[in-house]
């Protein structure tokens, strides 16, 4: 009799677990599962125009590496480099330039700092689709601008030299009054008296800049560099509505390479198998970016 | 005498420099105002032109004529009253289906107790770092298979629990002393009950802010439904804008006015949430993100 009774504390872990069940479920199906379907694909020869498909090996990993597809790998991982640099230099750069000027805790001051963080809620589409507008080679505001100043219309998207900059113009609009937000809100928690006593030693502006508020900023600036390096390795819809990877793949990031691949070539084995790589790339940068933030980092105790 | 004097000047110069710097900091927060603010009203402004005007050598920076007759175009023969539907559909759906795993897991996490909590937590936090963009193709797969691509269910239910969700409410529900929950269960009440009456009010704001950034990054949503939904029967508003574009912009003749105005539909629910809820929203990507 004993041993048919339940313990209630057995019962209330039962219960307790089944709260996070449902989660668990949905993580497993749609998250874990198909990172192992992933690696079973990039084994196949699965193009989706054909019927049927086989196992062949290692063969799209040497596509990938030593084949047609090592050209435009690098390529991939050239742009989103370059617009990593590009997002990161204006999100932390622009973003601290911004914080300075509207530090003035008036309320004129205040309604200003929400209108330049709005664009971050201005969906991406919308945005980009005013941006081709703005950028528009013969009837756009900006070229009209420009040839005020006698300078000649510039083919802002066709160009490959200039395409990357016009998808970094966006994202900079974008996302330049977020890094403010995130750098004012920590600039407030710097205590005065650091400033005072910087006074007292005869410090200027500058000096107290770069010796009392960089520093000060360092754990800010190095989650703003972690959040935002994470996210513009995954950038795809600027670049999806202004120029389709091209002109001449100049702008094909990593994310576009994958879904060409996958929703242009129908070629699902070439994609998982860059897909798999991406997902190490990933995991390698959080992996190393968190060994970085637990290392030094100045902090205010 | 002299030294009062050079007080005094000490003083004045002070004060001038910090005029000088409010002046500063006044006139270069206005310039990137404008800088900022340009791109929004260009866009507002262009989508009341006409066509012709639109099109004009030089551009005008105030509308000669008010040409609303493009927003029921759009909604009309560019089909945005569909798109709005099939979005405000998807995005109730998600945040749904959100709030209710994500409160609950959140619970679990925080409250609960179970023989493998740790490592139940450690694959929510692995999921963080596992983006839908490497995990599209076998997704779009399987949900073919399942007959779910264009519908609701397509759309909702790879993205039904956010293990960002599930962070937060837990690191919120954590900060909440036990004292209250046991309490409420001398009380009698149950874990629904618990969560309802105790958690949910005392973190309120904090909740608030989550659910606000999840309507936000689901009316946004792009990548999925690029992927799971581009026949017009369930396209949302940010795909069928790049749609509108393509057609409209492309094809047709120079229709930006259109787009323009499109473009406008699409934002508007978010900027006026925006503007209502600015307290929340403010903070919302940051803060969350910084726990």
């Amino acid at each position: 009799m004993k041993e048919k009774q339940i313990n209630p504390r057995k019962i209330s872990a039962i219960k307790d677990f089944c709260c996070v069940v449902p989660a668990l479920i949905f993580l497993a199906v749609f998250t874990y599962y198909p990172i192992v379907e992933l690696f079973r694909i990039s084994l196949t020869d699965w193009n989706l125009l054909n019927d049927t498909w086989n196992y062949v090996g290692l063969k799209n990993w040497k596509w990938l590496f030593a084949g047609s597809g090592t050209k435009y790998l690098w390529n991939s991982l050239r742009v989103t480099i370059l617009y990593s640099i590009g997002e990161l230099s204006i999100t932390l750069i622009g973003g601290m330039i911004f914080a300075l000027i509207f530090n003035r805790m008036t309320n004129s001051f205040a309604a200003m700092r929400a209108v330049v963080f709005m664009p971050k809620y201005v969906a991406m589409s919308s945005a980009a689709v005013v941006f081709l507008w703005i950028l528009n080679t013969d009837s756009g505001i900006l070229n009209y601008i420009l040839s005020v100043f006698g300078i000649s219309a510039v083919d802002w998207l066709g160009d490959r030299n200039t395409a990357l900059i016009s998808v970094l113009m966006l994202t900079g609009w974008r996302c330049i009054g977020y890094g403010m937000m995130v750098y004012l809100s920590a600039m407030m928690g710097i205590s005065t008296d650091y400033y005072e006593a910087a006074s007292l030693d005869g410090a200027n502006g500058i000096q107290k800049f770069f010796k009392i508020t960089l520093p000060m900023l360092s754990p800010t600036t190095l989650f703003l560099f972690v959040t935002t390096f994470l996210s513009s390795m995954k950038v795809f819809q600027s670049v999806d509505i202004l120029t389709q990877g091209g002109p001449y793949r100049s702008t094909e990031v990593f994310v576009y390479n994958i879904y060409r691949y996958a929703m242009v070539d129908f070629r699902m084995d070439r994609a998982s198998t860059v897909g798999i790589f991406f997902f190490f790339l990933l995991l390698i940068i959080t992996v190393a970016t968190m060994k970085i933030s637990s290392g030094n980092v100045t902090y205010d105790s | 005498m002299s030294k009062a004097m050079s007080q005094n000047e000490r003083n004045e110069a002070a004060k001038r420099n910090r005029k000088i710097k409010a002046a500063a900091q006044w006139i270069l927060a206005i310039i990137v105002m404008i800088i900022v603010v340009f791109p929004i009203y260009w866009m507002l402004i262009s989508s009341v032109k006409s066509q012709e005007e639109i099109l004009l050598a030089i551009p005008t920076l105030w509308p000669k004529e008010f040409h609303f007759e493009n927003y029921t175009n759009v909604l009309n023969r560019g089909n945005f009253a569909k798109y709005y539907y099939n979005t405000i559909v998807m995005t109730a759906g998600i945040l749904v289906s959100q709030v209710v795993t994500g409160v609950f897991a959140g619970y679990g996490f925080s409250k609960g107790k179970f023989k493998g909590q740790g490592l139940c937590f450690i694959i929510v936090l692995g999921a963080l770092m596992i983006p839908i963009q490497v995990t599209f193709i076998p997704i779009y797969i399987m949900m073919a298979n399942w007959g779910m691509s264009d519908t609701f269910m397509g759309l909702i239910l790879p993205v039904a629990v956010s293990p960002y969700f599930i962070f937060m409410l837990r690191q919120n529900f954590m900060a909440i002393d036990d004292s209250y929950i046991e309490a409420a269960r001398m009380d009698g009440l149950g874990r629904v009950g618990i969560i309802t009456q105790i958690l949910a009010p005392m973190c309120k704001s904090a909740l608030f802010t989550v659910i606000l950034v999840t309507f936000t990054d689901g009316w946004n949503s792009y990548f999925w439904p690029k992927i799971i939904a581009m026949n017009e029967k369930r396209r949302v508003l940010t795909i069928g804008l790049a749609y509108l574009q393509n057609t409209f912009a492309g094809q047709e003749t120079m229709n930006n006015h259109e787009v323009m105005a499109g473009a406008v539909l699409a934002v508007m629910p978010v900027i006026i949430l925006f503007f209502i809820f600015q307290k929340y929203m403010l903070t919302g990507y940051s803060k969350a993100a910084m726990k």
